[in-house]
């Protein structure tokens, strides 16, 4: 592999590559704003300037002080090159580090400094900001311009996730290029040049479509702000778990940021990975995040629509066993969850083999509007893990379900999660079972059909994993610890087994992970 | 009739044990001033055996300063000997600053080397006075303590604190000079020579005083050396160690002064080298005052490094950034790790740093002059009688927070 050196460093690169692509590849930053590895090249930021100095230098003529003689005399100073746009070639001498590059880079911060507003203090991106890491780091010298700074809008709503500030803004053209490029949709661009230079909306159109907190994402300063995250959490209180999106079958994956005083998540960030989402992710599956604080069930209840009570969760427990027993195996419908984990699922489908019963549903969403960027049409993350854990079984729909308790061949239900395409209504034949027990860590309409309800923990406390629609299993650790008494759904099915006299041979994760492997051989 | 006399009547004598007694001096006891705890085994008021338990003060000062930002271990600092604060602030900066491979100008040199005198002069002041109230002499206590609070009073006036100042900075100090600082401490000078005099003619003439400290707790050179000692407590064996003379820092090469020392390493030369370091210390903020700048910027030139103006931070996006960076994160240390040793209060104060380049101190070692003085306090101690601990263990001014950290 052909190579060149850089600060020393000798980097091997692929034919076609460039400085900067190649040096990201091994891990070294090259300081940049404007280039980003998932989008083409602009060049426009000329923070990453860099000299060769191998070959033929080129030089720029320029005026230099001279002491001696106290005036400006005409000199040269060597031409610098962006390395973003560099392509490097073999045997390249690159320096990103010499005086020439430093006063450079110094120059560069200085004047994207020059009319930026004294915002920290009120800015979302203040702790995670480029142009304060690269103040700190390249810069170091306080104001010269001392002339009042061109002014321009804030607070521009640009549609209904996403806040313009132009005087933030630096140009760097990160959010036109992830519009065009990744949602394929040129909503954005910019105006007029210099001082006057901001970015604008197309013509009668908002910022409205699936991929837009995507340049919030992107945006290496504060000049995007989206209108969830805004002014809610500061980021240097925000630790970081790495978790995977629930929102659809295609798994990407993400870095959940949530505040360890509060136990809560504020905001999830796509998490690079070359095989499921790059660098993206679509907004309703950064959205999904809100889901572990909103209508969750924290105690176990029973009965029905008023006449629901909260119950001590072992009573529950108990009572869920009690009207399990008391329906037939052959009778017992086993609903498994393409919303939950893989996990779950499995300890699921080997309490209902304990118990003989052989009639496997699987509740899961009713799919959304998908694309061929990255949202799947199906909106459950974890069809195919649940179907794993099903041994490969064909699992019936829960419109099946329905219709097999109307003809009377289902008399009890068990029903893992809260997600169902049916409404309460549809669900109607249900209410008049005696024997419908949920295990759900939201509400939702099977839970609400159900007579026990006990509650498990959610995705975000919990460890497990997914199967997506690529059939890759994708793990993840649980970032929160749960509310009080709230454990995972694999482990209350665990207290379930036991109360009903069964032995599931599984105690802890890695028990039941065993007989994960064993499905997935039998599965092949 | 009491047991005791029945048992003297039955046999017409009593046998005294005479094994030796063990006896528990501290930790909560009023001689053991810094929380320490002696195990004496006595034979009638003779030493035989003796166990110097320190810990008792221990507060994890290292640990802590590793959670922190760089600037935020001065508190600890001013914690260590907290005696003489200042000097413990301006070595920690100075270990910063090593690493970080800046000095600071001129004028805040001069600056630092006054404060930290005049710390030394209130330490000295104050072991040397207690040393006299803990034999009885409770005027010359009263008298030291008074001219203590008049150097207090221009720390005062120059920190916004008497004690724990918590002034120093890394690349400079927290505030320049006031204006009337050279004619305050002028003005002082004259009382701080009288007040040594006056000591000395309260005390070196006095018999109890002379008893109690020459000859008493004598600790010989080699004593001194393989311990490790330094500062008064080796000096008064006659070695000429300090580390303003040795290994000069700050501006310290350009004054003229003397390291007094003494031959027999007792109690006496020990108070006696204290009571002319005071004086030498003094040679040296009158010849600092006279080269010390007027003007000129006492702070490094870095906002990197250094807080930026207040009105600037307010007014302009580098000074925010600049600010915001220093206070969330930190000033950045270079990879690396440095020694970094003052003359302190008490002897070699030194300072071990490793920085991860972080804007948190990755590792801090405090060399505490203390440790190794107090080490050598058996050595003294022993063989002596009960009653010199207090004379010998107030001359080595052990300092807990120092000693344990």
């Amino acid at each position: 592999m052909p190579k060149f050196t850089l600060d020393g460093k000798e980097i091997s690169f692929e034919p076609g590559e460039t400085v900067m692509q190649a040096a990201w590849r091994e891990g070294i930053e090259i300081p940049h704003y404007c280039w980003h590895p998932g989008l083409s090249i602009a060049a426009n930021c000329r923070m990453c300037l860099v000299q060769v100095e191998s070959g033929r230098q080129m030089a720029m003529p320029q005026l230099a002080f001279d002491e001696s003689k106290g005036e400006y005399v005409p000199s040269t100073k060597p031409k610098l090159q962006p390395a973003c746009q560099l392509a490097a070639a073999d045997e390249m001498v690159v320096s990103s580090t010499n005086d020439e590059v430093k006063a450079a880079q110094a120059s560069v911060q200085e004047f994207l400094l020059l009319n930026h507003p004294v915002d920290c203090p009120i800015c979302d991106q203040a702790g995670e900001c480029k142009l304060q890491d690269y103040y700190y780091e390249h810069q170091g010298s306080l104001k010269r311009k001392l002339t009042e700074p061109v002014h321009k809008p804030k607070g521009v709503r640009f549609g209904p996730t996403i806040v313009y500030d132009a005087e933030r803004c630096i140009m760097c053209t990160r959010c036109i290029r992830v519009c065009d490029e990744v949602a394929k949709d040129h909503v954005l661009d910019m105006r007029e040049r210099g001082n006057k230079n901001e970015i604008i909306l197309a013509p009668g159109r908002e910022l409205d479509h699936k991929y837009t907190l995507m340049t919030e994402h992107v945006c290496p300063v504060g000049a995007l702000t989206s209108s969830d995250f805004r002014f809610k959490a500061r980021v240097w209180f925000l630790k970081s778990g790495e978790g995977v999106c629930t929102g659809c079958a295609t798994g990407c994956n993400t870095h959940v940021d949530y505040d360890p005083r509060y136990g809560k998540v504020y905001r999830l960030r796509p998490r690079d990975n070359q095989d499921v989402n790059q660098f993206w992710m679509c907004d309703d599956g950064m959205m999904t995040y809100t889901r572990q604080a909103t209508d969750r069930v924290l105690t176990a209840t029973s009965g029905r629509g008023e006449d629901r009570l909260p119950l001590a969760e072992r009573e529950a427990i108990a009572k869920a066993a009690e009207q399990l027993s008391s329906v037939d195996a052959s009778k017992l419908a086993i609903v498994l969850s393409a919303q939950n984990t893989t996990e779950d699922n499995l300890a699921l489908a080997k309490l209902g083999s304990a118990l003989g019963a052989e009639r496997l549903y699987l509740a899961a969403l009713g799919g959304w509007e998908g694309d061929d960027i990255l949202r799947s049409d199906d909106n459950n993350p974890n069809r195919a893990g649940a179907s794993l854990a099903a041994g490969g079984a064909a699992l019936k729909p829960v419109s099946e379900l329905i219709a097999d308790v109307q003809s009377g061949e289902v008399q009890g239900v068990l029903a893992l999660g809260w997600a169902s395409a049916e409404k309460l209504e549809e669900l109607a034949p249900l209410v008049s079972l005696d024997a419908v027990v949920s295990l759900t860590s939201h509400v939702g309409a099977l839970p609400a059909a159900a007579e026990v309800v006990i509650p498990i923990a959610d995705i975000f406390e919990i460890e497990g994993s997914f199967i997506n629609a690529q059939g890759m299993a994708q793990s993840f650790r649980g970032v929160l610890s749960a509310p009080a008494d709230i454990e995972p759904g694999w482990q209350k099915i665990g207290e379930l087994a036991k109360a009903l006299g069964k032995d599931l041979g599984f105690t802890n994760l890695d028990g039941l992970r065993k007989g994960l492997s064993d499905a997935a051989e039998a599965a092949q | 009739m009491e047991p005791a006399d029945e048992l003297l009547n039955d046999q017409a004598s009593l046998e005294l044990d005479a094994d030796p007694m063990r006896l528990n001096m501290g930790p909560s006891h009023p001689a053991m001033h810094g929380t320490i705890r002696m195990v004496m085994d006595l034979d009638g008021e003779n030493l035989v055996n003796l166990d110097v338990q320190p810990g008792y003060l221990h507060r994890g000062f290292e640990k802590s300063c590793e959670r922190g930002t760089w600037a935020q271990v001065f508190p600890y600092a001013d914690r260590l000997n907290y005696v003489s604060p200042m000097l413990n602030n301006v070595g920690w900066s100075l270990a910063v600053e090593k690493l970080l491979g800046i000095e600071v100008p001129e004028r805040c040199q001069y600056y630092r080397v006054v404060l930290g005198e005049l710390s030394r002069i209130a330490d000295h002041f104050t072991c040397n006075g207690a040393s006299a109230m803990e034999l009885g002499a409770f005027t010359p206590f009263l008298w030291l303590l008074k001219v203590r609070d008049w150097v207090w009073d221009i720390l005062e006036r120059e920190t916004g604190a008497r004690m724990t100042h918590s002034f120093g900075r890394i690349g400079g100090m927290a505030a320049p000079p006031t204006p009337n600082f050279k004619d305050d401490v002028r003005q002082l000078i004259p009382e701080l020579f009288k007040v040594v005099k006056e000591t000395e003619i309260m005390l070196l003439r006095n018999r109890i005083f002379l008893d109690r400290m020459q000859g008493v707790g004598v600790l010989t050179k080699e004593q001194a050396l393989s311990y490790g000692c330094t500062g008064p407590v080796a000096r008064s064996t006659g070695i000429p160690y300090d580390v303003r003379k040795d290994h000069p820092y700050l501006v310290y090469d350009r004054f003229d002064f003397d390291v007094p020392i003494g031959e027999d390493g007792d109690n006496w030369d020990r108070f006696m080298v204290r009571l002319e370091e005071i004086r030498q210390s003094i040679r040296i903020i009158e010849q600092a005052l006279e080269q010390m700048p007027d003007d000129g910027p006492v702070n490094v030139d870095d906002p990197r490094i250094v807080y930026p103006d207040k009105q600037d931070v307010y007014t302009t996006i580098e000074a925010t950034i600049a600010h915001f960076k220093l206070v969330m994160e930190g000033l950045r240390v270079p990879k690396g790790e440095v020694y970094s040793f003052t003359e302190g209060g008490n002897g070699e104060l030194g300072f071990h740093i490793v920085s991860d380049g972080s804007g948190t101190p990755y590792r801090v070692r405090v060399r505490p002059p203390c440790w190794y003085n107090l080490a050598a306090a058996r050595e003294m101690l022993l063989g002596g009688m009960i009653a010199d601990i207090i004379p010998t263990f107030g001359s080595v001014n052990m300092i807990g927070g120092e000693c344990d950290r």
